[in-house]
């Protein structure tokens, strides 16, 4: 079985815009990832692909793309979930800046996620036997879901209101303060929440849902990002 | 502007789920009711202030081109309804989020049931209109409506234009270089208000447009506004001169109990519509206006030119249509015999 595929390519120093390149991969089994295809074109074909990953097993989150028009990580994506009769789209991200081919500058991604303070604050002082400050299983299940967040962008990629202006701190931003702004030891909630508050934050929001699906750890982000909203709005219960 | 364009072609592209669409249509939608309320208000003004140019408008809108625009504006507005309540729904039940796309198909099919009757009985309106005899029906041309709407577009152009120009003034003399941002201890409380207002004002509006709507186009339609002896929707009254300002006028000085009901619901309908879509309008710009002199005068226009429709649109409801008018119109065309041309009017035109 062989799958072909077109990769959406840009070198800044060579090409006056981005292109479709196309390459076949030969003997590929169903249960392939994108990536492995990716990195045979690398190495068999033309060295000159540019991607970024690391794990290859989906926890580093740093090969996010679109693949088939959406968001997900290439190194999560076996074959037989797509139809390989039409040749498989990859191209970057949208929304940050192409540094080469596959790979986009995720500076203001981050940038967006240092500005929610996405570390804990606490509310008491070090316990007295020095050890962790405890919570109860409820407490700890309040967040839990937005723990899982690996930063790959999928999810503020894929949200028009961030593809408009890269002023909005974004889904994967939003998920990662909602994290601490419903821990019950934290202490700057209203810090986060004032954050949040501004211009560019949840009020940017238009409950597009794009972000939900295109997360690979099946984080519930557009829910998350409703929640920081009510608790603007009303505090957080 | 540049991520206008990028957002509209990556919405095509994108292969989002329903989602996706639903807010594209909500955004259309909205922008084109915001369009025609613009054009709706200054027009309705003018039942008060210039009867006879209010004629001609609604002999306008029975044209077929805006007789086609209707259905657009009717569906628009139905849509537009629906998939804000079901916003709103998820808005406030966010856990609910699994029960999404179910939704979202489930808006798509309400509006076709809720569009499928109601375009039925706007078609034989339509149709009922047409079969009056010739002389009984007198619509605007094409190039009439070329020429007053092209006033409206160089009206948004100067508006534009000028908001444009203080923009760079402003930035003239204050300097736009001074950048710093500080994060207020406490953020303006403004958009998370205006979050809120989003929504129940449109809770509001949905009883107070769809009555308008089937008032105007179900019950009563278009083509009676300026139909002599035909009942005034809403009302006990006749419209006697057959102008299309007395039929405003009947409707604004018909009293409930001593109360003006239909000047009080006009005017809540007025000041919620033209608060919603124009902060709608305003998230439009900031999303897709990033040069900071083009993002401010758009603000700008915004925000005078909202206050400016409400103004306008509350004179005309509070000056009421001058009754002599109507009655000289009426009393006339009664005195006239057939073959009198109705051509004195005393509007002088
Ligand atoms: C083609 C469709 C429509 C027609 C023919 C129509 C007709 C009218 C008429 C005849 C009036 C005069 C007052 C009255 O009768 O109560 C009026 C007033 C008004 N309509 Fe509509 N309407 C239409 C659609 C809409 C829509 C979609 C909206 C809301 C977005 C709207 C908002 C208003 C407002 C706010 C007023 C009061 C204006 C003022 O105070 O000056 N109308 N409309
Ligand atoms: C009929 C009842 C209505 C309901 C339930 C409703 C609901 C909503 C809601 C909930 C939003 C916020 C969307 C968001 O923040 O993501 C919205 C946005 C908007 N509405 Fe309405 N609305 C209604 C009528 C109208 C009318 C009559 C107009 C025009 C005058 C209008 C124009 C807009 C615009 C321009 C937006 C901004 C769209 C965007 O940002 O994508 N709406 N509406
Ligand atoms: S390579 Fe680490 S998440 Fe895919």
């Amino acid at each position: 079985m062989d799958a072909k595929f077109r990769i959406r390519r840009f070198n800044p120093e060579r090409d006056q815009k981005p292109y479709w390149a196309e390459y076949t991969v030969k003997d590929v089994e169903g249960t392939d990832t994108v990536l492995d295809c990716l990195h045979r074109i690398k190495w068999e074909q033309d060295g000159t692909l540019t991607l970024r990953r690391s794990c290859a097993h989906g926890v580093c989150g740093s090969d996010a793309m679109r693949i088939n028009g959406v968001n997900k990580l290439a190194c999560k994506t076996l074959l037989q979930t797509l139809n390989l009769n039409r040749p498989i789209q990859v191209e970057p991200i949208l929304g940050l800046k192409v540094i080469k081919d596959l790979v986009v500058d995720f500076e203001p991604f981050f940038e967006h996620y240092r500005a929610v303070m996405p570390y804990f604050v606490p509310n008491t002082p070090v316990p007295q036997d020095g050890r962790e400050r405890r919570q109860s299983p409820e407490d700890r299940a309040r967040f839990d879901d937005t723990t899982k967040c690996i930063l790959c962008a999928c999810c503020t990629t894929s949200c028009p209101s961030f593809w408009a202006s890269g002023e909005y701190v974004g889904p994967a931003a939003i998920v990662n303060a909602h994290r601490f702004i419903f821990d019950s030891r934290d202490g700057a909630t209203n810090e986060r929440l004032n954050i949040l508050a501004e211009p560019g934050g949840v009020w940017r929001c238009r409950t597009i849902f794009n972000c939900t699906p295109a997360c690979p750890r099946e984080i519930e982000v557009t829910r998350a990002i409703g929640e920081v909203k009510l608790a603007i709005q009303r505090g957080v219960r | 502007m540049a991520t206008l364009v990028t957002t509209i072609t990556e919405t095509l592209r994108y292969r989002g789920k329903i989602g996706q669409y639903s807010w594209a249509f909500h955004r259309l939608s909205g922008l084109g009711i915001v369009l025609f309320l613009i054009l709706h208000v200054i027009d309705t003004s003018w039942a008060a202030f210039y009867p006879e140019l209010y004629g001609k408008a609604i002999q306008e809108y029975q044209s077929p081109l805006f007789t086609i625009g209707e259905f657009f504006l009717v569906a628009a507005v139905v849509y537009h309804a629906m998939n804000g309540l079901r916003i709103i729904f998820f808005d406030y039940r966010p856990h609910l989020w699994h029960l999404q796309q179910k939704a979202a198909v489930g808006v798509f099919a309400a509006s076709a049931i809720i569009l499928l009757p109601t375009f039925i009985i706007m078609l034989g309106h339509t149709i009922d209109f047409w079969d009056r005899p010739a002389e009984e029906r007198e619509v605007a041309s094409l190039m009439d409506i070329i020429g007053t709407q092209s006033q409206f577009l160089l009206g948004f152009i100067v508006i534009i234009g000028v908001a444009l120009a203080a923009s760079f003034v402003m930035s003239l003399i204050n300097g736009d270089e001074r950048e710093a941002r500080v994060v207020p201890k406490r953020p303006s409380q403004v958009d998370a208000w205006l979050w809120s207002f989003m929504r129940w004002s449109g809770v509001l509006i949905v009883p107070l447009v769809f009555g308008h709507l089937a008032m105007i186009h179900l019950i009563g339609s278009v083509f009676d506004i300026n139909h002599a002896g035909a009942e005034v929707v809403g009302t006990t009254a006749i419209n006697e001169s057959g102008r299309a300002a007395e039929f405003v006028g009947r409707r604004w000085d018909h009293l409930v109990a001593g109360v003006a009901v239909w000047r009080i619901y006009d005017g809540l309908l007025l000041a919620l519509v033209v608060i919603h879509g124009f902060n709608g309008l305003r998230y439009v710009v900031n999303d897709y206006a990033h040069n900071k002199i083009v993002n401010r005068a758009f603000n700008w226009a915004i925000v005078f030119g909202g206050a400016a429709l409400i103004i306008l649109g509350m004179a005309a409801l509070i000056a009421g249509v001058d009754e002599t008018a109507y009655r000289i119109a009426s009393d006339l065309s009664n005195a006239a015999s057939a073959t009198v041309q109705n051509t004195t009017s005393p509007f002088g035109g």
